[in-house]
């Protein structure tokens, strides 16, 4: 049997059942239109003139110009020292979390959840109050006149900080995942700790940190709402491409640019899904045998819990200075209470909040059953198409917000298909953005569940369509949920896509709190900001109430 | 499980809720499944195979791991598709259709109850799909848990159910659907082995009741012997024999059915001359008359089938042998004898009342040549 053969066998199963084909035919065509030709309109943007001739003119303007190598440069030493901290921070992190005896280990949750549910750029502005010209520990406690916080230092710091979460939530996964045998064993073979920290645990977990090391880089690359608001004059690529087309209307600058980008995340995100992401010794789903006896150590619960304690501790600040800034009156300078700025934010008009929860609201159902959908297709169907659907959905967990922002526009901006501006491309970005982390949480339930169950529900009768709204979904409901929250909640504070998307029918808060960081408005933003996080924990307060009633359980990560 | 067996017995007709069961026979032609495996290779799960299964037929697949019984079920339900070869539900063939088409229910090895619906909503799954009305579901899921001795255990979830009581909802969640085919794969495998003894009468109880036809997948001999009309003996994706209990244990179709059915001894034999209702073969170094189907010639290297139980050891008899071990066993004297240099496994029941030989003795067989059967060598 040839593959080709091979490949067909596979599909009779598929043919002979209508729902299923229809729906596998609409999945792939919806990824195509609305993941691959984006990018594609963005790979070849860049290789035409203005006439439509083929031209290398762009291509080799960006590596003939000594402003782009430096912000290529500027873009990897950040990626690099930025994914370098996180994870470095990230594994003391997990480490405390996964064996010391420490009480304030429920903090790290919420640490690790602040970057996900505030405005991408929330550290960068919490920063800017505390460090910045106005700051209130350079201006008003140390009464520095001139301090200048933009630039690479405040930016790779605020990085740290928003995406050493990422690399902990790895790492704690993969070392609690670790059988504490495996330490008894080598301790009853007269291993010190530090000897078995070395020679067991670090090697079992290297594979992680290569991994969160990667993911830490791939979205340090594409942070577009940092590097915006505290970078200065130390550009990265994802601003770069922003400023390049929409600032400079140098599209075809900005699609050569973009392409960059694109190349360096992808590499990334192949490197790591295919070469690290198969190397783990740690098995995913099998829980150890055992809980582990925690560390109870003191010397080594100070060493490892006081500076993840400073850091927790550090973050929170910060998070708490937004909604404190949006109650004084001159921030650094006059600290009276206030309620100006949301009389300000009232006399702008509500229409920037009530689009954005709107509009997000909207794309949560359609977000979370396509997610539940296509993990359905990728874990329990065999079809021609098959490998092309999973990779492209979780392809576009990588592609940085800047490039797809990029694409949606030149790509739906004429015939066939005209979208710009509308609320419906808007919707789509959040879509197709959103999805893949709703898709892993499904392939990951999925995984867990015996296919057998399925199957009896169709050999009692029902056609795939009643099978997955009956059991299916019933059965990863928790997966199903979580998805819907976390679409909601990224969809209102994604800015780096939409902020190509957004027009004068639909503003999106992010973009309103950027701008208004940009006139200097502090107090406005977090105004804004605020709101922003009012409304993010309420829906998701609501949802987890009702759900709660129902008896199911959401997980943010 | 009492009540269940009460039911089955005392009341008038505790299946009269069942009353719409259509047995249909099962065919398959030249039916073939070649798995693409992971890492490119292959996978011949099923070598054309042809089968017939009559209305009401109470057919067992039988075979060691992994030699395809799984995959022409799964054929059968529809949840695979065969790579060539066709299957046909009474008249009709089905190939192109999906399980939730097919008039068959299956009743799984995990059991897959639905874990996110009670007992009552899992027997319900199927007559919902149906659109019965509400009235007509209930009377039948209550019939039937009544039947199994399950009543009072609508409201519970799967996962408060035992192992024995979970397998029962299984099967009363098939079986109420009134399917013209009732699969099992395996359904007994995750009992004790005491209840796996009594759900297997159980079973077969109610099917012979019903008549319903059924296919049972098993590797348990013990299971395919006490419950079948019909034995299907598979290896390697190739059918080996069908019959009767009684044939695939007396009469086996080859080496492997033999071995793999009960005890054998297999022995070397040659024919010596062919007659006209028998030939004459030689084994141990004596000459017997063996009746056979087969075709053959004298000078022929056959094996000859020979049960342990088949055999009358004494202190007086045609052929001697060397006892090589003996061992008590209860029921039976269980001894390994050396014959002319061949193994043969002999067991002696109710031994209390007999002579016993010990090892190194010697000792004489009484063979009766209708116990003796022909396989090809
Ligand atoms: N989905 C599949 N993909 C590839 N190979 C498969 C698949 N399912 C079964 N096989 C292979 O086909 C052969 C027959 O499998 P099958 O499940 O039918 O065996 P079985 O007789 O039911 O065994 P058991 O008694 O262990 O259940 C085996 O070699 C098995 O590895
Ligand atoms: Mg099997």
């Amino acid at each position: 049997m040839s593959i080709i053969d091979r490949q067909l066998e596979e599909m009779k199963k598929v043919i002979r059942d209508p729902i299923l084909l229809v729906t596998i035919i609409a999945v792939i065509i919806s990824l195509i239109i609305f993941t691959l030709w984006p990018i594609y309109e963005v790979l070849v943007e860049g290789f035409l003139a203005k006439d439509g001739t083929f031209t290398l003119k762009y291509y080799q303007d960006v590596f003939r110009q000594s402003e782009n190598m430096r912000v290529l440069g500027n873009t990897l030493l950040l990626g690099f020292v930025v994914s370098l901290f996180s994870t470095a921070i990230g594994f003391l992190f997990a480490y405390a979390d996964a064996f010391i005896k420490i009480r304030f280990k429920r903090l790290f949750n919420v640490i690790a959840i602040l970057p996900i549910v505030s405005p991408p750029f929330a550290l960068a502005m919490a920063f800017i109050m505390l460090f910045g010209q106005r700051g209130f520990v350079t201006y008003s406690l140390l009464g520095i006149k001139d301090a200048n916080i933009y630039g690479f230092a405040g930016l790779a710091t605020v990085q740290v900080l928003a995406f050493f979460p990422t690399a902990y939530l790895v790492l704690a996964g993969l070392l609690k995942q670790i059988d504490p045998s495996y330490e008894e064993a080598a301790r009853n073979m007269g291993a010190s700790r530090w000897h078995i920290f070395k020679t067991v645990i670090l090697p079992l977990v290297t594979p992680g940190i290569a991994n969160s090391f990667l993911l830490v880089f791939i979205q340090t690359v594409a942070d577009f709402g940092n590097a915006m608001v505290i970078g200065g004059n130390y550009t990265t690529l994802a601003a770069k491409v922003y400023l390049q087309a929409m600032g400079n209307y140098d599209i075809k600058g900005g699609t050569a640019l973009a392409t960059l980008l694109l190349m360096i995340s992808v590499l990334m995100f192949v490197v790591q899904k295919y070469w690290v992401g198969g190397r783990s010794y740690v098995t995913v789903t099998g829980k150890p045998s055992r809980q582990r006896e925690l560390i109870n150590d003191p010397i080594i619960s100070w060493i490892v819990g006081v500076p993840c304690a400073l850091i927790s501790l550090f973050i929170l600040v910060l998070y708490i200075l937004i909604p404190y800034g949006s109650f004084v009156n001159l921030w650094g300078i006059d600290f009276t209470p206030t309620l100006k700025h949301y009389g300000y934010v009232l006399s702008l008009g509500l229409k920037p909040i009530l689009d954005t929860t709107y509009l997000a609201l909207l794309s949560m159902p359609i977000t979370g059953i396509m997610g539940m959908v296509i993990a359905f297709l990728i874990v329990r169907k065999q079809f021609i198409g098959r490998g092309m659907i999973e990779f492209t959905s979780m392809l576009s967990m990588a592609i940085p917000g800047t490039v797809i922002g990029m694409g949606y526009i030149l790509a739906y901006n004429d015939e066939p298909l005209v979208l710009t501006g509308t609320a419906t491309i808007i919707v789509l970005s959040f879509l197709f953005r959103n999805m893949p982390v709703g898709i892993r949480a499904g392939v990951a339930s999925l995984q867990q569940i015996d296919p057998a169950i399925e199957e009896a529900a169709q050999d009692l009768g029902a056609n795939s369509f009643k099978v997955f709204t009956s059991v299916t979904i019933p059965l990863i409901s928790s997966a199903f949920f979580s998805g819907l929250v976390y679409s909601f909640v990224r969809s209102m504070t994604a800015i780096s896509a939409v902020i190509f998307l957004v027009s004068a029918s639909y503003n999106l808060l992010t973009v309103a709190i950027m701008s208004q960081v940009d006139v200097g408005r502090l107090g406005v933003a977090a105004a804004y900001s605020t709101v922003l996080i009012v409304i993010v924990l309420a829906v998701t307060g609501i949802l987890k109430l009702l759900l709660g009633r129902m008896g199911i359980k959401i997980n943010m990560q | 499980m009492l009540a269940l067996k009460e039911k089955l017995t005392d009341r008038g007709d505790p299946l009269s809720i069942i009353n719409n069961i259509n047995s249909k026979s099962v065919a398959v032609k030249n039916l073939e499944k070649i798995y693409a495996g992971h890492n490119g290779k292959q996978v011949k799960a099923v070598d054309t195979v042809s089968l017939e299964i009559k209305p009401g037929e109470f057919m067992t697949l039988l075979g060691p791991s992994g030699c395809g019984k799984t995959t022409i079920l799964r054929m059968i339900a529809g949840f695979e598709t065969p790579t060539r070869g066709d299957i046909y539900i009474g008249s009709e063939r089905v190939n192109s259709q999906t399980p939730d088409k097919r008039d068959t229910a299956m009743v799984f090895q995990s059991y897959a109850l639905f874990p996110h619906l009670n007992i009552f909503e899992n027997i319900a799954y199927g007559l919902k799909i149906k659109k019965l009305n509400k009235t007509v579901i209930k009377e039948k899921v209550e019939g039937i848990l009544d039947l199994m001795g399950l009543n009072g255990m609508e409201g519970r979830a799967p996962n408060q159910l035992s192992g024995g009581q979970q397998q029962r909802i299984a099967l009363a969640r098939a079986l109420v659907m009134e399917p013209s085919v009732l699969l099992f794969d395996e359904p007994l495998s995750n009992l004790d082995a005491k209840l796996r003894v009594y759900m297997r009468s159980e079973i077969r109880k109610i099917q012979q009741k019903i008549g319903i036809t059924s296919i049972y997948v098993t590797h348990d001999q013990a299971e395919a012997m006490s419950m079948s009309d019909r034995v299907i003996v598979m290896n390697k994706g190739i059918v080996e024999q069908v019959g009767t209990p009684d044939e695939i244990y007396n009469k086996p179709a080859s080496r492997f059915v033999a071995d793999f059915i009960g005890v054998a001894n297999i022995l070397d034999a040659e024919v010596m001359a062919i007659a006209q209702k028998s030939i004459t073969v030689k084994c141990m170094d004596h000459l017997f008359d063996v009746s056979t189907t087969l075709n053959l010639q004298a000078g022929d290297q056959i094996k000859i089938i020979l049960r342990p139980e088949a055999v009358q050891i004494g202190e007086a008899g045609k052929i001697p042998v060397i006892v090589e071990e003996s061992v008590f066993m209860g029921a039976y004297q269980d001894y390994k004898l050396v014959v002319n240099g061949q193994i043969l496994m002999v067991i002696d029941y109710n031994p209390s009342q007999k002579t016993v030989f010990a090892v190194g003795d010697k000792a004489y067989l009484t063979i009766n040549e209708a116990n003796l059967h022909i396989v090809k060598g």
